[in-house]
């Protein structure tokens, strides 16, 4: 572990032990989660050298040594992807994904990661600004003495995103609260926004939930790039954790090569789901349907259908509708959560069920099952296929998409309650 | 050598139209009239009954000095989008912002128990107790300034400008004065004497303040004025000098033609004096000169009341990177708004405290403020000539030679102030 703090100023030696400087500054190169430091700015005689990485055998708080004694005195040229720690960084104003002002650097701290030396974290707190002080030690003995702590904050280099930089000021992007903390609606904004390298990166700082909501909220553009520029097996986990007909229309659209790597890497089950998906037209019911339902066989009790939901835990957008099948997987009736709770506990649910119900064929045209939707005002319509097995069903979110134009569709998911926002708001 | 960056924006001044001028104006106007504070009054009152006419050079001179320092303040706020402290922690480094802004918070405290002592003489002409006026100023101040948008603050302000100018404009007409020997004097002239030159210094420190400093480029920044607002803010910041010294002057002269041809003294600037200055002018313009001096004092003194104390929530705000601006709701910026309460609370009880020495308080913030701005103004020219830093708005040759001869005068008569108060002088 190094402070930069404590790494400025102090003596650059060669292999013999010859003062020939000191450290001016520090060189990274951004990009990788945690960047390594490539180089080392040494101020000898009034002017600043270049010092390769390779050169320097140790930096600590006493100084560096360097493992040549030959150095190359030619004037140091930045790299576009390359900056410096002190220079560039080092007491800059951090700002929060809303553009609002947290806090400055204090420091920034090494350390080994591989055998090299990594920027790993951004020191924010108290015992920092005590540090560039020159007052930490005697504080702690004080604090020490009070039996008190000395607060030190950090903010993972992960988290930090310098996405805008000007010569005059870099700012960081912090979120005040942490990424994944945010709605996915939000997240997707603030990923539209980026540069297709920060999306990607960005998504990679997520798990694996947040990450598939917030693709989930993107344009279909933006989602295929980011799961093409994402390692093929997070992308295939961030595939599983979305609605299986969201998961299908994406991976449809990747090139062919990653489609199949990713299914490949898939779970056997959720991959088999989406590949029987994406074989039904994209404008038909099959095509918007999604595969996640509750199916109850026609000789349970209201109770015992109930504790079947407890146990499939359903989602927000297919809980309403219990349908009931025969032992060929034909949809044979169709149960509201309302009647289900509203049922005598020992009822078998055959006796209450609606036994007519409104189905429509997996080929059948989008704007039916709209249509269909709109009609019998349904949360859900059952999709059923030539011999009347029930496939999937289509939300009335996903029937609705096709009338609204783009913009607003985020808007409407609010509202029935869909979107994860609905219930945190 | 060829291009002063005077010159920089020949091509933007036939096409900015009046309501971007109008945008711009602000920072300029509020800082120029919140150097006439209750200490600015009252160092202005005691000059002209003390020596008549003979500091209205000192005047003009301040003017063209204080001209310049507002230009630089305000082209940093431009250029950076930051404040002074912010700067100076990104260029110095954490330790020089450290002693910058505790020296400045120290000051500013100073001065924000002179703007209390200020609407406690005023208030006390209408027969109001000084502990009671200290409280209802304190909270007055923190509901405008906590409660207001930013643009009904900042208007607010540039009225209470304005209506202090038209009192003592007033002032200075009710008490005849002789308009030819006030002409004849801003040719620099004077004695050699030792209390003349304290009269010198004080004028000068009392104008440019490292609070205005640091104000003028918060507040610009804090607008989210940039660049392209150069034209716009130079007017502004040229109004409010000009402004700032029109009022200087005619408090000058009012005193000069009511106190010092009448042969009235007035010891230092203490709040009895300033009652007494108001006494002073009764027999020459009547019960309406008291008044409008009285108010007059007042809207200065809430003027400095609102701008040190936001000054101070600025400068501490910045330099740790906080949010700031009277923009935001509390919950947005809470060190902000808790830092402004809190500074102008602290100054508050200092008020309160029963036998407290307020003039030598007083007279110790002025000198603290003399001794520190010597390095505000250092540090403001050397920030203000980094190309790295301001781009296309660093000084050019000639602004900064202006500005560091301005800045090596400044620093002499600081230190004329501090050798004074070292040997008792004053």
């Amino acid at each position: 572990m190094l402070y930069l703090s404590q790494a400025i100023g102090r003596p650059v030696r060669d292999q013999l032990g010859e003062a020939i400087g000191t450290v001016a500054d520090l060189i990274v190169a951004i990009g990788d989660r945690y960047p390594p430091v490539t180089g080392l700015v040494v101020k000898t005689n009034g002017r600043e050298i270049f010092l390769h990485w390779q050169s320097v055998a140790g930096l600590d708080g006493t100084g560096a040594t360097l493992s040549t004694t030959a150095i190359d005195i030619s004037r140091f040229q930045q790299r576009p992807n390359e900056i410096r720690l002190k220079l560039d960084l080092m007491d800059r104003q951090i700002v929060d994904i809303d553009g609002r002002k947290v806090v400055r650097v204090n420091d920034l701290r090494l350390d080994e990661v591989e055998g090299a030396l990594h920027l790993v974290a951004v020191d924010v707190g108290p015992s920092g600004l005590l540090r560039r002080l020159g007052v930490e030690g005697p504080w702690r003995t004080i604090a020490h003495g009070l039996r008190r702590e000395v607060p030190e904050r950090y903010i993972d280099w992960e988290d930090v995103d310098p996405v805008e930089r000007t010569i005059a000021s870099v700012k960081l992007r912090v979120p005040h609260r942490g990424l994944a903390e945010l709605l996915p609606a939000d997240l997707a904004t603030i990923i539209d926004q980026l540069s297709r390298d920060d999306r990607v990166g960005l998504i990679r700082s997520l798990d694996d939930e947040a990450a598939a909501d917030a693709i989930g909220e993107m344009e279909p553009e933006a989602q295929v790039d980011i799961l093409e520029d994402l390692e093929p097996a997070r992308a295939a986990d961030i595939l599983e954790e979305m609605d299986p007909d969201e998961a299908a229309d994406l991976v449809a659209d990747l090139s062919e090569e990653s489609r199949e790597e990713i299914l490949g890497l898939m779970e056997k089950d959720e991959a088999d789901e989406v590949q029987e998906l994406m074989t039904y037209g994209e404008e038909t019911a099959g095509g918007i349907m999604t595969t996640e339902f509750v199916a109850v066989p026609a000789n349970l009790t209201a109770a015992q259908t109930i504790d079947k939901l407890r146990e499939l835990e359903p989602n927000a957008e297919t809980i309403y509708y219990v349908y009931v099948t025969d032992s060929d997987e034909r949809l044979v009736g169709v149960l509201s959560l309302r009647d289900l709770i509203v049922a005598k506990p020992n009822t078998r649910i055959s006796t209450f069920m609606y036994d007519e119900p409104v189905a429509v064929r997996t080929d059948a045209d989008q704007e039916e099952v709209t249509e269909v939707v709109a009609r019998y005002n349904l949360l859900a319509v059952p999709v059923v296929d030539g011999e009347g097995r029930l496939e999937g069903i289509v939300t009335v979110d996903d029937a609705m998409d096709t009338l609204l134009p783009q913009p607003s569709r985020h808007h409407l998911l609010r509202l029935f309650g869909r979107g994860p926002g609905a219930s945190d708001r | 050598m060829k291009a002063p960056s005077l010159a920089l924006a020949p091509r933007t001044v036939n096409r900015v139209r009046l309501a971007a001028i109008l945008g711009v104006l602000g920072p300029g106007l509020v800082s120029g009239f919140a150097d006439n504070d209750a200490g600015g009054i009252t160092t202005y009152s005691v000059a002209g009954v003390r020596f008549g006419y003979q500091l209205l050079w000192v005047l003009l001179a301040t003017q063209i000095a204080l001209f310049f320092t507002q230009e630089v303040g305000a082209r940093l706020g431009l250029a950076t989008g930051q404040g002074l402290t912010g700067l100076v922690r990104e260029r110095f480094g954490v330790r020089w912002v450290f002693f910058l802004t505790l020296a400045l918070l120290v000051a500013n405290v100073g001065s924000i128990v002179a703007e209390f002592a200020g609407t406690a003489a005023a208030l006390s002409l209408f027969g109001v107790a000084p502990p009671l006026s200290a409280a209802v100023a304190a909270f007055v101040v923190v509901w405008l300034l906590t409660r207001g948008s930013f643009s009904r603050v900042q208007y607010l302000f540039v009225a209470i400008g304005i209506g202090v100018s038209l009192a003592y404009f007033a002032s200075a007409l009710m008490a005849r004065p002789d308009w030819g020997q006030a002409a004849v004097s801003f040719v620099p002239s004077g004695s050699l004497s030792g209390a003349y030159w304290l009269a010198v210094v004080a004028t000068v420190g009392t104008t440019i303040t490292p609070w205005g400093q640091a104000f003028i480029q918060s507040y610009c920044a804090d607008k989210r004025l940039g660049p392209e607002d150069l034209v716009g803010e130079r007017l502004d910041v040229g109004l409010g000098a000009l402004l700032t010294n029109l009022i200087a002057g005619f408090i000058v002269v009012a005193c000069a033609a009511g106190l010092y041809s009448q042969g009235v003294t007035v010891d230092t600037a203490d709040s009895g004096a300033v009652a007494e200055i108001a006494k002073a002018l009764t027999p020459l313009a009547g019960e309406a000169a008291t008044v409008l001096f009285a108010v007059g004092l007042l809207a200065a003194s809430f003027l400095g009341l609102g701008v040190v104390p936001l000054t101070s929530a600025y400068a501490a705000c910045e330099a740790f990177g906080w949010e700031t601006g009277v923009d935001w709701r509390w919950r947005e910026a809470p060190a902000f708004y808790g830092l402004l309460v809190f500074f102008i609370a602290f100054a508050g009880f200092f008020v309160l405290i029963p036998g407290l020495p307020l003039v030598e308080v007083m007279f110790l913030a002025q000198v603290v403020n003399a001794l520190l701005l010597p390095f505000v103004l250092v540090f403001v020219m050397l920030l203000a000539s980094d190309r790295r830093l301001m781009g296309p708005l660093a000084s050019g040759r000639i602004l900064q030679a202006i500005g560091w001869a301005v800045t090596v005068l400044l620093i002499a008569l600081s230190l004329v102030l501090a050798w004074a108060w070292v040997f008792g002088a004053a």
